[in-house]
């Protein structure tokens, strides 16, 4: 379980102290417009950038006292792309840091819809397709390791996964998450800025608005149509679902 | 870059395909030595150098001439191609390379600077000079590795070119204005020395090198798993646990005291630390924990044979095998940027 002990920055990016906590088996989405503070969030989170204010823990250690070799079979992280400088092959990419048993790896890679790709170079993948290599990576970081002792799954966090995928990626992909979650107990953390995403899938939602967490809770609660269309200066129209949840947002023409 | 050779993916997936292909180029290199050690102005039959049935002034060119200069050539050829290979890991970038980055160069200034101005005599000489080309070296690499982290991204690659370049030019400038003001047997020394050559390695030479150079090879030999870490970007290689300034000190370390030390030795002998990584690359893939000894094994064999090649081709006179390497180095390096794509 990862816990914000009032954590956050002080040094720009700033964010202002955060009181809250990740638990084992949920999807937690952070959501809010650019620049409001949601990778900065996420560098508090996996420990990249250490808390100016309050501590972090994970499992009941501030994320600094643990060695980074066990930190990373506890925690993975799916950046926004970077560049990438040589032509790995997918499969490759896939274990890379992980050392994996060959069949996690051929697991990954058929769950992820990569196997017609597993040969190919990184460099010559679309925008969605190498954001699956990199999520399916993250999640080889965190399986290749389970015989760690591990209580739970460990925690994921991912950056704008679905940024670049198609709608049907978006939903098998976000569908996976969930299951992940659910079934190997992951904590999964997933900035999104496809708000319905979050709706749909999140069991939690947390926004951001200028360096600050404003709300967190249901995404029936947090994802008010009033609210957002404030914060994002959008005009939305909402639009009731059947089964009650959190509104579908539309773009008003 | 497009690879599609077969069987690249299994080679450096299994250890047993590593094994085999460390264990080729090791092969390869024992090879060009034997061959090697046979050739020059005064022919040594391998058959006779291996039996023994060698006579007294054969024997003393083997020993005293050809064989700390044959030492002298794997170690420098395994540490500017360790170091290539180090530094394109390190940069996210296949150009990087200790001549084109400027710590050569770097580490050349401050060696002329040594002779031009502090000459001292004796071991005194010789050990300042590798001082120097450390400091340099350091030096060089410190300023770019600042401008580098400044610029994250795309712009990295002609930052770390733009600055490669002023300085080299500066360095140029600063040699030009050293050989200005040297005497005679200064500038003698210092034209002698720049050309890049194997051909001043004694065992004074040999053994300095034979003890720091390993050094230096293990660093960077420790650092491959990091380095595959780090190609995932500074975040998330840091979430998959790698310590990376930890690994940047290593790299940086290493790299200027070898490449450092290699021109005190030898002076400049370009594109090696640019061409064999480069190569193997093409071959192996990008992983380092096989690329990085492959490259290292690479550039000890690049360099044995260049160097004997220079030695022999125009006998009784000698080519300076740095001039060889560029004359090789410079049109493939030409060729990898018409070629390379526009992506990475």
């Amino acid at each position: 379980m990862l816990i914000l002990h009032r954590a956050g920055f002080v040094d720009p990016p700033c964010l202002a102290p955060i009181q809250d906590k990740v638990v084992p088996g949920e999807l937690l989405a952070i959501v809010g417009p650019n620049g409001a503070g949601k990778s900065t969030l996420l560098s508090l989170l996996s420990g990249f950038r250490t808390s100016q204010l309050g501590v972090v823990t994970l499992d009941g250690r501030t994320i600094e006292a643990w060695t980074p070799a066990t930190l990373a079979s506890r925690r993975a992280l799916v950046a926004q792309q970077e560049p990438m400088g040589f032509d790995w092959s997918v499969r490759d990419m896939v274990a890379l840091g992980s050392d994996p048993e060959p069949a996690l790896v051929e697991q990954l890679l058929a769950d992820l819809e990569l196997v017609s790709l597993a040969d190919r170079s990184v460099l010559r993948l679309s925008g969605g397709e190498r954001q699956r290599v990199m999520v399916a990576r993250g999640l080889c970081q965190l399986m290749a390791r389970r015989h760690d002792g591990a209580p739970d799954g460990g925690l994921l966090l991912l950056d704008e996964p679905t940024s670049a995928l198609d709608i049907g990626q978006q939903q098998r992909l976000m569908r996976r998450l969930r299951q992940l979650a659910r079934q190997q107990h992951m904590a999964i953390v997933c900035v999104l800025h496809e708000l319905n995403l979050a709706g749909t899938y999140a069991d939690r939602v947390w926004l951001m608005e200028e360096g600050q967490r404003i709300a967190g809770g249901p995404p029936e609660e947090v994802l008010e149509p009033e609210d957002l269309a404030r914060i994002y200066r959008a005009e939305l129209q909402a639009l009731a679902r059947p089964d009650g949840g959190p509104a579908w947002l539309a773009l008003t023409p | 870059m497009e690879v599609t050779l077969p069987g690249r993916r299994t080679l450096t997936a299994r250890p047993s395909g590593r094994a085999r292909v460390l264990l080729g180029l090791g092969v390869a290199l024992l090879l060009a030595l034997m061959w090697s050690a046979a050739s020059g102005v005064l022919g040594l039959s391998p058959l006779a150098l291996l039996s023994g049935q060698v006579d007294e002034l054969g024997f003393q060119v083997w020993w005293q001439l050809r064989l700390p200069r044959l030492l002298l050539g794997v170690l420098v050829g395994a540490m500017l191609a360790g170091s290539g290979t180090a530094m394109q890991g390190l940069f996210r970038n296949p150009l990087a390379d200790p001549t084109l980055l400027g710590l050569a160069s770097g580490a050349g200034l401050a060696v002329a600077i040594w002779i031009v101005l502090f000459q001292g005599s004796g071991p005194v000489a010789l050990y300042g000079q590798f001082l120097a080309g450390f400091l340099g070296a350091l030096g060089v690499c410190v300023v770019v590795f600042g401008l580098a982290g400044r610029h994250g991204g795309s712009a990295a690659v002609f930052t770390l070119l733009l600055a490669g370049l002023a300085i080299n030019t500066l360095a140029g400038a600063g040699g030009g204005l050293l050989a200005f003001m040297a005497s005679d047997e200064q500038l003698r020394q210092l034209s002698l020395w720049g050309m890049g050559t194997l051909s001043h390695a004694l065992w004074r030479a040999t053994l300095a090198a034979s003890v720091l150079v390993p050094p230096a090879l293990f660093l960077l030999l420790r650092s491959a798993r990091g380095l595959d870490l780090l190609q995932l970007g500074e975040a998330t290689a840091h979430a998959a646990g790698l310590d990376a300034p930890r690994l940047k000190r290593h790299v940086v370390v290493a790299t200027s005291l070898g490449v450092g030390l290699c021109v005190a030795l030898t002076g400049i002998i370009g594109f090696l630390g640019l061409l064999v990584p480069h190569c193997l690359r093409l071959w192996l893939g990008p992983g380092h924990r096989l690329l990085l000894p492959a490259s290292m094994l690479g550039g000890a064999l690049l360099l044995v044979v260049a160097d004997t090649l220079a030695r022999t081709l125009a006998m009784p006179a000698e080519i300076p095998v740095g001039l060889l390497t560029s004359l090789l180095g410079g049109p493939y390096f030409l060729y990898l940027l018409l070629r390379r794509s526009p992506r990475c």
